[in-house]
């Protein structure tokens, strides 16, 4: 009888070891994925990275009150065989209290929105998203450059989404706000 | 003295006491693949999820931003590390915390019932509360950037495991033992 509770205990307790509780993630794209789908006639790739430095960290916090958890900023860029830009991918986040929202952000060589996809949200905020998602509102971000406001393409959502979607569609936005920013401000050629 | 004897108890109230301790771990198992999953389990991985970045804050920072840039397989790109800011925090330890108090209370439930000794009741009562607590304010503190503190958070862990599988290991044989004769059952 002692020998089972042993064996029991011992089988148990790796189980059980750790009690910390991260929010639940889920991907809904994997960043490859979202790199080629985004970059879509690219067949090179390149990884830019940019760490940040106080002058261009001054900027980003004057222009949308936020402060990157990373210094290093990665942008996933891609070119043709003939060294033709295709675009710049890079990732986004912003967090709320019902977790994090990711996006990856492309942007065309003219410097304009060509596609957002969201890549990342949470068990709890998962429906909402895809609600939003399928509200096709994505899709009026494209052409929006550096300078505009992404919420623009949310505003008309109002009344057609109930309050969640319709707030996790602002998130998004937040994200994508933050992403145009990062991409004004580091991503130099 | 405890408030009741678990072995006395009708056998409804044993069932649900050791039902409520197994669907607890139950659920546990998957927190652990949550924690394996989302933070990992050594002090450097539970770190890098809380530990905000510290060179955002170093003084050392370059005044001008530096870039490189590397030819790049997209086979190989590597996902974003999951991190948890303090909005995240916020929201886990709202939920945990109130969680943890709630499970901890029943856990409670159940040990005034086993006949422990006061001294031995008391230490399992004060783990079932105290290390909930410790697991978060673990990692509260390497929210302020001291990292040493995944130790706390891990160890936290551990000891609610423990006091955990006590308290299932005690309800088990208790819930096991016949009920006392009737005149020799007494609270004192």
């Amino acid at each position: 009888m002692k020998s089972r509770w042993m064996l029991s205990a011992a089988v148990a307790l790796p189980l059980l070891a750790g009690a910390r509780h991260p929010t639940p993630v889920v991907k809904l794209v994997e960043h490859a994925d979202a790199i080629r789908e985004s970059l879509k006639g690219a067949d090179r790739f390149f990884l830019h990275t940019v760490t940040i430095g106080k002058n261009d960290l001054a900027t980003i916090q004057k222009s949308v009150k936020f402060t990157p958890d990373d210094p290093d900023v990665q942008f996933y860029v891609g070119k043709q065989s003939d060294g033709t830009d295709v675009g710049v991918v890079l990732f986004a986040q912003a967090n709320t209290v019902h977790g994090p929202v990711e996006v990856a952000l492309a942007m065309t060589p003219e410097q304009k929105i060509a596609k957002v996809t969201v890549t990342r949200a949470t068990v709890e905020t998962k429906p909402w998203v895809q609600e939003a998602i399928a509200s096709g509102f994505l899709d009026h971000m494209r052409g929006l450059s550096v300078t505009d406001n992404p919420g623009s393409a949310v505003t008309p959502l109002k009344g057609r989404l109930s309050a969640m979607p319709y707030f996790e569609a602002e998130v998004i936005a937040a994200a994508v706000k933050r992403g145009l920013v990062l991409y004004g401000v580091l991503y130099r050629t | 003295m405890g408030l009741y004897r678990l072995r006395d108890c009708d056998r409804s109230v044993k069932l649900g006491a050791i039902l409520f301790l197994l669907m607890l771990g139950y659920a546990y198992i998957f927190a652990f693949f949550m924690v394996k999953t989302w933070a990992g389990l050594s002090p450097s991985d539970v770190q890098a999820t809380y530990v905000p970045s510290a060179a955002m804050s170093d003084s050392g920072m370059p005044m001008e931003s530096q870039s490189s840039t590397q030819p790049l397989d997209l086979s190989s790109v590597p996902e974003m590390k999951h991190t948890v800011d303090t909005a995240l925090l916020i929201q886990d330890s709202h939920i945990h915390i109130m969680i943890f108090a709630l499970i901890a209370a029943l856990q409670t439930l159940i040990v005034l019932g086993l006949g422990w000794n006061a001294p031995w009741r008391n230490l399992v009562i004060l783990g079932a509360f105290g290390f909930g607590s410790l697991d978060f304010a673990g990692q509260w503190l390497m929210k302020a950037g001291i990292g040493g503190f995944a130790w706390l958070t891990i160890l936290s862990g551990w000891g609610m495991t423990i006091i955990y599988l006590v308290i299932l290991v005690g309800t088990v044989r208790a819930a096991m033992q016949p009920p006392a004769p009737r005149d020799a059952r007494s609270f004192a």
